[in-house]
């Protein structure tokens, strides 16, 4: 294999692997501050590149790509505090006690109407902002200007998200929701508040790469499937629950797939990922960073 | 007062005995069965409803059929998905009753939809799905006005020679069209002699990020790249082409008529300018007075071009209603019959069923036509036919390197 080949085939797995981090990232965020799995995740992503290209198509024109990311964002982030308010607080009783399988039902629903709403709004057809910067090389691989805006705006948001979570009050707040939801209730944090903030938190950071990814992977009703699919195969592989992990499992499952593609067979693509989540359930069941928990 | 009810009672009575034996039969239901719903290409099936709908407008206007029952067009989407294909010719036959089916465009789902409609003995017609074996198997209620994909390979290997292809890259989905493109490719690159290396990738239809695919595609240096991919697929893999430099550099061939529709210049933008692509209706094509009679109506109604998957459901409903009237019965059975036996105006010639050798089974094919965009936005009748030599109005033009 032609190394020059080589580095250009990593170099695409690293790119998209970035960018399905962020999805991961929103999972295992909302995982982690309230113990639930979200299965419309990907509905809020591909509302988030609705959002964005109507934004651009009608009021903003196509150039202001940047001004429409925060606010499809920002919409989406409201969105979930509505969600989390009318649909899924009832699920815990007291905050601390859940019905695991009250959440499941709810976001499937969601998942479904979503899904169909966007249909009846937008039609079944696809749509494509214009794009967002010029095609350009990262160092051996050409590369969409599209691409590497969201692979810039994914580590400025992974940043961002980073430092809010280490050196804020409300980053300590989730912190100390994620690893005990009695404990901080007894420090006078409104966990149910929190839940609220973690949620819109969550699904904003889906959005944000349903945004960054319209022009290239296109807005259609489905298209948050594919990414809902890959975020819970990252959370796994990372760890369900770690930050660090939906990162590094986003880069390995990225570059896995690309590698397999290239050199088995790009029919099965999604068997690679698998393959490797397989592997590592076998090994380290709890994930590359997650940590075993105990059940009092 | 007793006795005025009792006249009205026997104004009413009079009345319904009196109704026209048509009325009393009631209308005559046609189901369309196409993609409308994402994974599906749903835009493909928008417009065979369009133009099925207006086939059954046009045949009610004109009285209606079995000498003046009225048509009804029942739509079910099968979302591009075989099992929701069965389910919805299950609907179709056994709670809509209806006489026939049209608008079958994916041929995966066909494959599902054409096996039930064997055993619920219920007519169906392949509108867009070209899989060959779907009339290879020599199945009595199968009908297809479209083209195969032997005929569709033959007609751009012929293509490849002619322009002198030296390395052909076809990249095509994990479906039933996609794989028997790639088996049919090679069977007649050694058939036909071509002369030219054949490289081919199959991805599958759900991932969004092929680039890894064309980078290795890229890097084989192909003169000619072939494009299998259908609806939303088709627009991912030439937008990436376009980003790593592979297209337009390299020239790309789309299996069928997708370009040919409104939505290609709004979701690629300048990067579908240079594409040739596979149609089989052109706007510039004589047509049947039935044929040109629907694209004036189309043109009126729309403000647009009709295109052909349009074109193809109208004049299936149009079969279906004169089979119906030439048989005198609206019985399955009896249409199928008629089907065979007679021949019937199509939108763009006379159309007839014969139970032939392989896959000419009750199988009438339209004509195909190599169209190429050299400008962006360009119109769609104004995308010049660059093959078959008989026909065009233009060169294949290379894009500037």
């Amino acid at each position: 294999m032609d190394p020059y080949l080589l580095s250009q085939y990593v170099l695409s797995g690293l790119v998209i692997g970035v960018i399905y981090a962020l999805m991961a990232l929103g999972i295992t965020f909302i995982y982690s501050i309230m113990k639930m799995i979200n299965w419309s995740m990907g509905e809020f992503y591909m509302i988030g590149s609705y959002v964005q290209y109507a934004l651009l198509a009608t009021v903003l024109g196509w150039t202001l790509w940047y001004v429409a990311l925060p606010v499809a964002m920002a919409s989406v982030f409201l969105l979930g505090l509505v969600v989390q308010r009318f649909l899924l607080r009832p699920m815990y009783v007291g905050g601390v006690e859940r019905r695991d399988e009250y959440a499941t039902i709810v976001t499937i629903a969601l998942m479904v109407f979503f899904r169909n709403l966007a249909i009846v709004l937008g039609g079944p057809n696809q749509y494509a902002p214009r794009d967002y910067a010029r095609a350009g090389r990262l160092l051996t691989l050409p590369i969409s200007g599209n691409r590497l805006v969201a692979l810039i705006s994914t580590l400025v948001l992974l940043a961002l998200f980073f430092l809010v979570i280490k050196k804020t009050w409300i980053g300590r707040a989730f912190r100390g929701a994620a690893q005990n939801r009695v404990g901080i209730q007894t420090a006078g944090v409104d966990v149910l508040r929190l839940d609220m903030l973690a949620f819109g938190v969550g699904v904003a950071l889906a959005a944000a790469a349903g945004a960054l990814l319209a022009p290239d992977f296109l807005v259609y009703p489905e298209n948050g499937a594919i990414t809902t699919f890959k975020g819970f195969e990252i959370i796994v592989i990372g760890g369900l629950g770690s930050i660090l992990g939906s990162i590094v499992g986003g880069v390995l499952l990225g570059v896995i797939e690309a590698l397999g593609s290239v050199f088995l067979s790009p029919a099965y693509k999604d068997l690679y990922g698998f393959l490797l989540l397989i592997a590592l359930l076998a090994l380290r069941p709890s994930g590359l960073f997650g940590e075993r928990e105990r059940t009092v | 007062m007793l006795y005025a009810l009792r006249g009205v009672l026997l104004a009413v009575l009079t009345t319904t005995a009196l109704v026209s034996p048509a009325l009393a039969q009631g209308t005559v239901k046609i189901g369309v069965l196409t993609p409308l719903s994402p994974p599906g290409d749903a835009a493909a099936g928008q417009f065979i409803v369009r133009g099925a709908r207006m086939g059954v407008e046009e045949i009610n206007g004109a009285g209606g059929v079995l000498g003046g029952r009225k048509l009804e067009l029942i739509v079910e989407d099968d979302a591009g998905t075989p099992e929701k294909g069965a389910a919805g010719l299950r609907k179709l036959a056994g709670q809509d009753k209806v006489v026939g089916v049209v608008g079958q465009f994916h041929s995966s789902v066909a494959e599902a939809v054409q096996d039930l409609a064997e055993q619920l003995k219920v007519p169906v017609f392949m509108t867009q799905a070209s899989a060959k074996k779907l009339t290879e198997k020599h199945l009595a209620y199968t009908f297809r006005t479209h083209v195969i994909d032997p005929d569709r390979v033959t007609m751009w290997n012929r293509w490849i020679q002619q322009q002198g292809f030296k390395r052909v890259a076809l990249l095509a989905e994990n479906t039933d069209y996609g794989v028997g493109l790639i088996e049919e490719t090679k069977k007649q690159f050694a058939s036909m002699g071509v002369k030219a290396e054949l490289k081919t990738m199959i991805f599958d239809r759900a991932v969004v990020d092929l680039t890894p695919q064309i980078l290795e595609i890229k890097n084989w240096k192909p003169d000619l790249f072939i494009n299998v991919g259908i609806g939303t697929p088709l627009y991912l893999i030439t937008k990436q082409a376009f980003d790593v430099g592979l297209f337009p550099s390299t020239p790309m061939l789309m299996s069928y008529d997708a370009p040919a529709r409104p939505e290609y210049w709004k979701t690629l933008g300048e990067k579908g300018t240079f594409a040739t692509f596979i149609v089989y209706y052109h706007p510039t094509m004589k047509l049947t007075p039935r044929g040109e009679g629907f694209r004036t109506r189309y043109l009126e109604q729309f403000k647009e071009q009709p295109v052909y998957g349009g074109l193809n459901a109208y004049a299936q409903v149009m079969l279906i209603a004169d089979a119906m009237n030439a048989a005198k019965s609206d019985k399955p059975d009896d249409i199928v019959k008629a089907l065979l036996a007679n021949k019937f105006t199509g939108w763009n010639g006379t159309i007839s069923f014969t139970r032939g050798d392989g896959p000419y089974w009750q199988q009438w094919t339209p004509p195909m036509l190599f169209l190429q965009y050299t400008k962006p936005e360009q119109a769609f009748p104004e995308a010049k036919i660059v093959f078959p030599p008989e026909l065009k109005t233009g060169d294949f033009t290379s894009a500037p390197r």
